[in-house]
């Protein structure tokens, strides 16, 4: 937490004038119409939003998987927009984490495999010390011989996190990673969550549509019909900054 | 990565199983082909390099000319006596080896020696005898026999039994004094051996004072090499001298030679095999990867590369590769010993000792397997990198059509067009066989891939006929069926292009099965103008005059006119050439020959045919460009070269004669062919005559048991039962791929229940009995199935006809029933494949199907 303070100004993503026309003509369908938006590091964004408002849409062009039809996103100092596929993969290696609603474990590995793949998709040799504290940190270390199918859902979501820190990504996107979940087990993903950002200092942003879910983020964006409604920035942050 | 792919595969083991099945059974059969023929060539190459350890030089008769068919012409006994006379020789003995001749068990039957040939042998002294006795002794008087213990084992002969011989002199009889075995196996291949002593061997065959092999024994320190050119000096060119190892060798290549075309067939069984096999691992991929979008899609979001994702399907083909090739390999040598006794079924006894597994038998087997297997998976390998990450986040991502797949129809049709112009290239324009083939197998294979991928606009068309009458009969089951088989056109079309191979090639090998029947009865119907044909027990061979003589002096006998046959060599034609001898003066009576052009006239160019003459076949005569008057002349094995001259140009739509015929006296005078190939018998009336036909049945088997008379309907039954059982044969090979493509239908149910399991689960949730599951699947099958059925016939059929276009005079006939069974078959081969996945899709909970996921 040292430092963060000095990187503050730095941006992790930025999002610049974004549009995303799905089809053409007729049936054309503008999820987002001109969407503005940065993420410094160390801070818990949610985003939120009636259904169809262009939630999904805004982060999936934030994280590379989907292209805007206009505008610019830039992650940790590269404009990703028109990086060939190769690129967009070493992007996700190096800099991306995802946690999924429906957790999207490989029902065939081990907990402990699930959480350690994307490090041996990319051929690196994990950190022992950091897998540890993040094995601590889900409170899953008598379960890690486990396969996905042998764990209750709120178990799974806590490995699919350790799973999107096990790399120490820039940034990790969650999309309603609450949303199988019941209130209970919700809270205890969501202080997770929440840990990561304070602990590690680790940088997400998360799509909710659940109010209650939103309380633990630092910042609030709210997204009416593919355009940003409001943004708690300033205030918010400031109170994370303080915490 | 690689853990997933491997993980994934244990997952999901009857996938597994069912998709190396599908590599394994062709490769089986390729590995079991090789050590087949393997096993059968190192017994044979055994055998004769034992039986010919003591010998280190032998002089055999040229068998480029022959005699009577393709008897080689014996060496006159004086080579005997110059051989001797060779320093450095130590002893040499002459040697009788005759195929001609029949042994007749005491009942007066032929014995049986399943295919292979019969053996008059001469007894050697104890330096070159080959053959050991077991049992008994070796034959000491002009009374006595000795037959192979397999043989004797077979017609249950025991020593003291009496046993005949007939060969051109008339029939004897022998007392059975010793039982043989050689190399210690008691018998060669099932052909049948009959040792007596040498002057009665030579009596027996006709042979006195000459030999069909001389044996020779070097001197110590006289090494065989030296020996033999000693011995080339003083033999004529027409024998040939080798070492008792090069003879070892030459019997040995004979053999292979004459397995290689087995052996190549089998392996295109084994091809096909593989080829329909590739058909269902593609499938299969396809479906696995469709249904693993999300997972692939994972992997992507967390940092796999296409190349990873590539890679790992490819890992998994692999997998399926190696463990498919080695379970094939395996059961390749198994199954060996079964395909043994598949021939031997068919009347082709071979001898085995041990099993053979050579290390090109390995490395071929795994190799081609892996290979079909990988790339098989390739292009649902290439889709799986296609699948975008953004799939693993949003529902209902469908995979990217891709260019290729808006190409495939296009492309179908001109892979299609382009297997039917090779077939076309390599039936019609191009002349030598092995490129022809090739290009006519390759044709064929590009119209199964091209057929297979047009067939998913045929899915919906055929389905709905043949699922009209299916939904009649069951309703809402039937209903659903026909829509789920439709549902995945592509995948549909490709389970039943598997099984479309197997069946076209089926419906191929009837049509031209009974092609080739109706091609030999017309020609027997448009040829034959005698009433009976009089041949060699075995259907080939030449037999005694004597039982042509004994026929005619049969009342109401009016004919009996002969055709015999010998080999020789034409100067300026490459190649050995067969020429026929017919009876100038009566074969006109007994057999149709259109003579298009001869001298003096056509009508009486083969009345008047003289000792000088020759008649020519007019294809012959058009690739040789002969004319009438064109000089042609032959290699004769005693006399110079015979010098003979076109008198007639002829069709032969009988096809029962040669490209060239001359006298039977020129025959007799030149080549020294004194028995008969085939007669003709007329008979009084020139009609047919039950009692004349009993009369000269009952003549023969009293005294001429090798030979048998028929009449025409019996003669076109006896060539329709040798097609058959050849049929028989190929249908059993192909059982392989039908089975291998029935795999196929199995693992598509299997994986397409496990997609529908959710609507399976509602389906059961608002009422479906079990049974009412269990026939939508069947039913499903079958719809697949017939598919692949009537696909297939309608290929076989377009095949047959190309193919047969190719060949001269060729009557194509359609055999309706058997193509109407096979379509029948192929819909309960349906119900067969159904029979595990409907069992599971039956099973399913109807709780745990409605949370599956
Ligand atoms: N691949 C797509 N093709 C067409 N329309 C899409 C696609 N993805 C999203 N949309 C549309 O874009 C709009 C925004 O969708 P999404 O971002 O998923 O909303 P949210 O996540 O806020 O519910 C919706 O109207 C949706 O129907
Ligand atoms: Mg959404």
């Amino acid at each position: 937490m040292a430092g963060r303070r000095a990187t503050l100004c730095r941006m992790i993503v930025s999002a610049t004038d974004i549009t995303r026309r799905y089809g053409t003509g007729e049936a054309a369908v503008e999820a987002l119409r001109g969407v503005t938006v940065a993420f410094p590091p160390g801070q818990f964004t949610a985003i939120m939003g009636p259904s169809g408002s262009g939630k999904s849409t805004l982060m999936h062009i934030l994280a590379g998987l989907d292209r805007p039809t206009e505008g610019s996103v830039v992650v940790d100092g590269t404009e990703i927009v028109g990086l060939d596929d190769g690129a967009l993969t070493q992007l996700r290696r190096d800099k991306l984490g995802f946690i999924f609603q429906s957790f999207n474990l490989l029902p065939v590995l081990t907990a402990e495999e699930n959480i350690l793949l994307p490090l041996s998709i990319a051929g690196r040799t994990p950190d022992r010390a950091w897998i540890d504290r993040l094995v601590d940190t889900i409170g899953l270390r008598d379960r890690l011989r486990h396969r996905p199918a042998e764990l209750s859902g709120g178990q799974q979501q806590r490995v699919a996190v350790a799973r999107a820190l096990a790399s120490r990504p820039a940034v990790v996107f969650a999309d309603e990673p609450t949303g199988n979940l019941d209130s209970k087990t919700s809270a205890e993903v969501l202080q997770l969550l929440r840990h990561a950002v304070d602990e590690f200092g680790q940088t997400v942003v998360m799509v909710t549509h659940d109010a209650e879910s939103a309380e633990v983020a630092d910042r609030l964006l709210v997204l009416r019909d593919g355009l940003l409604a409001e943004d708690s920035a300033g205030t918010v942050s400031a109170d994370a900054a303080g915490a | 990565m690689r853990k997933v792919a491997l993980r994934g595969l244990l997952a999901r083991k009857t996938r597994l199983a069912l998709t190396a099945l599908a590599v394994a059974l062709g490769v089986m059969l390729i590995a079991g082909t090789y050590v087949f023929t393997d096993t059968i060539n190192r017994s044979f190459d055994r055998i004769f390099a034992v039986s010919l350890s003591k010998i280190d030089v032998v002089v055999t008769p040229n068998d480029d000319l022959t005699q009577d068919g393709d008897t080689p012409i014996p060496l006159d006994a004086s080579l005997l006596r110059r051989i001797l006379a060779i320093p450095g020789v130590h002893s040499a003995e002459g040697s009788i080896n005759d195929q001609s001749g029949t042994i007749l068990g005491s009942d007066g039957k032929p014995v049986s020696s399943q295919g292979a040939p019969m053996f008059v042998a001469s007894l050697n002294g104890p330096t070159f005898e080959s053959l050991t006795v077991a049992k008994g002794r070796f034959p000491q008087t002009a009374d006595e026999v000795s037959l192979d213990k397999g043989t004797a084992d077979r017609e249950h002969f025991k020593l003291g039994s009496l046993v005949s011989v007939q060969g051109v002199a008339a029939r004897k009889r022998y007392r059975l004094v010793g039982l043989t075995t050689i190399a210690g196996v008691p018998s060669l291949g099932g052909a049948a051996f009959a040792t007596m002593t040498l002057p009665e061997a030579q009596r027996v065959t006709d042979k006195a004072g000459r030999f069909d092999a001389i044996d020779v024994e070097a001197d110590p320190g006289v090494s065989a090499a030296a020996l033999r050119a000693r011995v080339r000096a003083v033999t004529p060119k027409a024998a040939v001298v080798r070492t008792g190892r090069q003879q070892a060798k030459s019997q040995s290549d004979d053999i292979e030679s004459g397995l290689s075309f087995l052996s190549t067939a089998l392996l295109a069984f084994g091809g096909i095999s593989l080829f329909v096999g590739a058909f269902i691992i593609f499938n299969t991929f396809s479906i696995t990867v469709a249904q693993r979008a999300r997972e692939f899609a994972l992997l992507r979001t967390l940092g796999a590369s296409r190349r990873q994702v590539l890679r790992s399907v490819l890992a998994e083909g692999l997998t399926i590769g190696v463990i498919g090739s080695a379970v094939g390999l395996g059961a390749g040598i198994l199954v060996a010993s079964g395909l043994r006794a598949l021939f031997k079924s068919f009347g082709i006894d071979l001898p085995s000792s041990g099993t053979v597994v050579e290390q090109r038998t390995i490395i071929v087997s795994l190799v081609v397997g892996v290979l079909v297997t990988v790339v098989a998976s390739l292009v649902p390998a290439i889709r799986a990198t296609r699948v975008p990450p953004v799939a693993a986040l949003r529902e209902g991502v469908a995979m990217p059509e891709t260019r290729s797949s808006r190409l495939a129809f296009p492309a179908a049709l001109v892979l299609s067009a382009a297997g039917v112009a090779l077939m076309v290239l390599g039936l019609f324009v191009v002349s030598g066989t092995t490129s022809a083939l090739s290009l006519t197998g390759g044709g064929a294979a590009a119209l199964f891939v091209g057929v297979a991928l047009l067939s998913p606009k045929l899915v919906a068309p055929i389905a709905s006929v043949v699922g009209a009458p299916i939904e009649r009969l069951f309703g809402l089951t039937g209903r659903l069926a026909r829509e789920n088989s439709v549902r995945q056109p592509g995948r549909t079309a490709t389970t039943a292009a598997a099984l479309m191979v197997g069946v076209a090639l089926v419906c191929f090998a009837a049509i031209f099965a009974a092609g080739a029947n109706k091609t030999i009865a017309d020609a027997v119907d448009n040829g034959l103008r005698g009433q009976i044909i009089l041949q060699n027990q075995a259907g080939f061979g030449a037999f005694t005059p004597e039982a042509g003589n004994a026929v005619a002096r049969v009342d109401g006998v009016t004919t009996v006119s002969r055709v015999r046959s010998a080999t020789t060599r034409v100067t300026g034609i490459k190649g050995k050439q067969s020429v026929t001898g017919v009876d100038p003066a009566t074969f006109e009576s007994v057999y149709k020959l259109e003579v298009r052009q001869g001298v003096p006239d056509a009508q009486s160019a083969i009345r008047r045919l003289p000792a000088s003459g020759v008649l020519v076949e007019t294809g012959y005569a058009k690739d040789h460009h002969l004319k009438l008057g064109s000089p042609v002349v032959l290699a004769t094995p005693r006399s110079g070269p015979l010098r003979l001259t076109v008198d007639g140009i002829y069709k032969d739509k009988g096809k029962l004669v040669g490209s060239l015929v001359v006298p039977n006296a020129v025959l007799a005078d030149r080549f020294g062919v004194v028995k008969d190939q085939v007669s003709f018998v007329g008979l009084r009336g020139g009609r047919e005559d039950k009692g004349i036909k009993h009369e000269i049945d009952a003549l023969l088997t009293a005294d001429y048991p090798q030979v048998k008379a028929q009449t025409a309907a019996q003669f076109k039954q006896g060539q329709r039962d040798q097609i058959n059982q050849l049929l028989g044969l190929i249908y059993a090979l192909l059982a392989l791929t039908v089975i291998v493509a029935l795999f196929g239908i199995v693992n598509t149910l299997v994986l397409s229940i496990t997609e529908r399991t959710r609507e399976l689960g509602m389906l059961r949730a608002i009422g479906t009995s079990r049974r009412q599951v269990k026939r939508m699947i069947r039913l499903e099958a079958v719809i697949t199935a017939l598919i692949g059925g009537i696909l297939g016939v309608v290929i076989g059929v377009v095949l047959s006809i190309l193919v047969t276009r190719a060949i001269n005079d060729f009557t194509l006939a359609f055999p309706v029933g058997t193509l109407v069974a096979v379509v029948i078959a192929s819909g309960l081969a349906g119900v067969l494949a159904a029979i595990l996945p409907a069992r599971r899709a039956a099973k399913l909970d109807v709780l745990q199907a409605l949370a599956y996921e």
